[in-house]
């Protein structure tokens, strides 16, 4: 017996065997050829570049062996005068191809140009989405002592430093942020400083090795990276941010300026603020808020002024909050938002001065007036007679 | 309703005749292989938008810089007036386009130009195939050799080229809502997450830039000149017109808010951009990894969609060669069509220097929008001709 189909049968099957086929040839040459990638690459997850008279490329690189599910984590270090010729030197040392595209993060040590960075999204397989941090000093002894820390801890994913960064109320920047911002008219950028924290073993009273915070953080205090031979890593530090300029490093923001500098300029996520609040003739010391969502904004208003915008959503906790009764006092509650306010206020204000002793611009102000008074910029602009005005509002959630 | 139905039928009679010149030696009769008013919609959403947002923004941003938008929205107005002649003289004849210049031109007159239209049709079926090429040799199978992986694409443009127009429409039809949900899908996530779009100020501050730009990438006009085989053959309604602009205006909205999307990204480095830039990797950039690799499924998705201009473009090429020879042997005139590109993708346009080149010469930048204006203008100008010629016969 023929089987006749009509054209609605006919098209029904043209469709199935149209997905069939578009499910085989999205699925089948990854999955074929599984094996014998996973055994022919090696993964970098973090990779640290220092530039002396020569690149340095130190990569923290996962290898996938044989057995199901077992990885073995390490870094390497190689040195070239190219960065590319570097890369290359990467694969030869590793005996495999050094999987770049799943690089998560980019530490540069103090000495690095900027334009190398342009070279590592152009001519390797780093992505424009990489987070790039700084060391304090060299990128090979932080990407170690990073790489010490996670096999520790058992941390698989060096997304955990940004994560770190946002919850810390640290600016953090991309490979192509940190490339665009200093290609725009304000020419700085800002990344942020990771450091480890280190535990003395006289019984953990490792201070804070450059003596420049001085405020505690985290789960100890901080110390510097390879500071110590007999010291060990118990932690991170991400509370400082370092400035760029089409040069190189100009200098390093302390935590109170870099803080400013995260409420303009990038992406946060549930930071804490803690602020003294003048309420009934008293002033009530460190009273907290958590962070809950921010819009922030520069405008130009007329020639030579700036008006540097933040909205910010807090959510104040502790007992503190509840022994001025704000949640019942329009007045409480008002010298909670003054308190906020100024807080953010200040720390934006050090920010923009500390920055511009370094002649750096994070808040991006000078981008601003490029943007909406070319002409202006061009002929007449100077940042240091820029008058900056703020208005901080302050929502309590 | 009567009115309109005698309307159909009037219109499928001249409609059949002509399959019979464009594509005779299939099985389907001249009915069946009509393009209806959905599927006209539906094409001239993905002609509108595919190739427009492959190289032709990266290799703005390289010579222009932020302004690349602006001239990716000059080029899409262009086209967008190129359609709306087109829709009209949809409305105005009755018989397919090749029927139509015979009638007004002489059969002689009729293959000169059908040559010249040929000609063009096969350049523009290049510039995509080159862009395909680009797209998945840079980001999707980069281990994968060239000149292998575009014989699996022109194993789909042959057999394109050996089936109607209907068949086309209808494999369009299939991928249309995908492609949509996955452009739903990608704005949503630029505009989530407040993407810095006013990097693309300040506008025009390098005038002679922006002019190279508009005089040197006019190659990437022209999508929709293969829309003339619809002429004749498409079942319109009352509204077709209007949905087929809209159509055409959102598609080409969406081409330039990429584009503008792209300019914000690389406004500051013109220099960093290159064609393993995508859209998938800017939204990587604004998201971090909040989504997965969700927009590369997304992009590669949405990327499909040039697949069918490809195949439009080489389908036109066919139906030209078949009638300038007078032949309607269509799998020859595919395997040929195919070995042709080849020899062009594979000997001639294999150095990405030599294509940029070429598409970005003074001749052919100046040439493409000349022709692209003036294909759907002659069709006009004969479908008018014809009109007054059977009126005056009445």
């Amino acid at each position: 017996m023929k089987l006749k189909l009509t054209v609605e049968k006919k098209l029904l099957i043209y469709k199935i065997l149209l997905f069939i086929f578009a499910f085989f040839i999205a699925f089948m040459p990854t999955t074929a050829m599984r094996s014998k990638e996973v055994n022919s690459r090696v993964i970098v997850e973090i990779l640290g570049i220092d530039c002396g008279e020569k690149v340095s490329l130190t990569a923290q690189y996962v290898m996938p062996t044989e057995s199901q599910g077992t990885t073995s984590k390490d870094t390497v270090t190689v040195e070239s005068g190219s960065l590319t010729e570097a890369v290359e030197m990467l694969n030869t040392a590793l005996g495999r191809r050094a999987e770049l595209g799943h690089c998560s993060m980019v530490v540069i040590g103090s000495d690095v140009k900027p334009e190398i960075l342009g070279s590592l999204m152009t001519v390797t397989d780093v992505t424009a989405d990489v987070y790039v941090s700084a060391a304090k000093d060299k990128a090979e002894d932080f990407v170690s002592d990073i790489t010490e820390f996670m096999k520790k801890t058992g941390a698989t994913d060096a997304d955990f430093i940004a994560y770190g960064a946002k919850r810390a109320h640290v600016a953090t920047n991309t490979l192509l942020g940190f490339l665009s911002d200093l290609g725009s008219a304000s020419e700085s950028t800002f990344i942020p400083v990771v450091e480890m924290i280190e535990e003395q073993p006289d019984g953990g009273s490792g201070g804070d090795s450059d003596g420049s915070s001085g405020e505690e953080s985290g789960g100890g205090k901080s110390g510097e990276s390879g500071s110590g031979g007999d010291s060990k890593q118990i932690g991170m530090k991400v509370e400082r941010l370092a400035l760029y300029g089409k040069d190189g490093r100009r200098g390093i923001l302390e935590r109170d300026s870099a803080r400013g500098v995260a409420w303009v300029s990038s992406p946060i996520e549930k930071g804490t603020i803690t602020a003294d609040i003048e309420f009934n003739g008293k002033t009530i010391e460190g009273l907290s808020g958590r962070l809950i969502k921010k819009h922030s904004s520069v405008k130009t208003s007329g020639r030579g002024k700036a008006t540097v915008k933040v909205k910010a959503y807090i959510e104040p906790t502790g007992d503190k909050f509840n022994e001025i009764g704000a949640a019942n006092s329009l007045k409480a509650t008002a010298a909670l938002k003054n308190g906020f306010a100024e807080k953010i206020e200040s720390e934006i204000d050090r920010a923009f001065f500390d920055a511009l002793s370094l002649g750096c611009d994070p808040l991006f102000i000078g981008r601003q007036f490029y943007r909406y008074d070319p002409d202006y910029f061009e002929s007449t602009f100077d940042l240091n007679n820029v008058s900056v005005n703020y208005d901080i509002e302050i929502v309590i959630k | 309703m009567i009115k309109q139905a005698e309307q159909t039928n009037i219109a499928a009679e001249p409609v059949a005749r002509s399959e019979s010149i464009q594509d005779a030696g299939t099985t389907n009769t001249g009915e069946q292989k009509q393009a209806t008013g959905k599927q006209l919609v539906a094409i001239i959403f993905i002609l509108s938008l595919a190739t427009k947002m492959f190289l032709l923004p990266i290799f703005l941003i390289q010579s222009t810089g932020r302004d690349a938008y602006i001239i990716v929205s000059v080029f899409c107005a262009f086209d967008l007036i190129t359609l709306a002649i087109t829709l009209v003289t949809m409305r105005l004849a009755n018989v397919d386009f090749f029927e139509l210049i015979t009638s007004v031109t002489g059969k002689v007159g009729a293959k000169i130009i059908v040559s010249v239209i040929g000609i063009f049709l096969f350049f523009k079926l290049n510039i995509s195939v080159a862009e395909i090429l680009a797209f998945y040799g840079t980001n999707v199978f980069t281990d994968f050799d060239t000149s292998l992986m575009v014989i699996v694409l022109l194993v789909f443009l042959a057999a394109a080229g050996t089936h109607t127009l209907r068949a086309l429409c209808r494999l369009n039809e299939l991928l249309v809502p995908l492609i949509v949900l996955c452009l739903f899908i990608l704005v949503s996530i630029v505009v989530m997450t407040g993407f810095d779009l006013a990097n693309i100020f300040p506008a025009v501050r390098d005038p002679g830039d922006f002019s190279d730009g508009l005089v040197h990438y006019g190659s990437w006009i022209g999508d929709f000149t293969p829309l003339v085989l619809f002429i004749g053959r498409t079942k319109t309604k009352k509204r077709t017109g209007i949905f087929a602009v809209a159509s055409g205006t959102i598609g080409s909205a969406v081409a330039v808010f990429f584009a503008l999307v792209l300019s914000a990204a690389f406004g500051n480095v013109p220099s960093l951009v290159d064609s393993t830039t995508n859209l998938s990797n800017i939204l990587q950039f604004t998201v971090g990894n909040m989504y997965g690799r969700l927009d590369m499924f997304s992009s590669i998705l949405w990327s499909v969609s040039v697949f069918i201009e490809a195949a439009l473009f080489f389908y036109s090429t066919c139906r030209c060669i078949s009638f300038v020879i007078g032949k309607n042997t269509h799998v020859i005139i595919s395997l040929c069509t195919s070995v042709a590109v080849y020899a062009v993708q594979v000997f001639a346009l294999i150095d990405p220097t030599i294509f940029s080149t070429v598409v970005t010469s003074l001749a052919c930048s100046v040439t493409v929008p000349i022709i692209t204006l003036a294909i759907p203008v002659l069709a006009l100008i004969c479908a008018l001709i014809s009109r007054k010629r059977q009126r005056l016969l009445k």
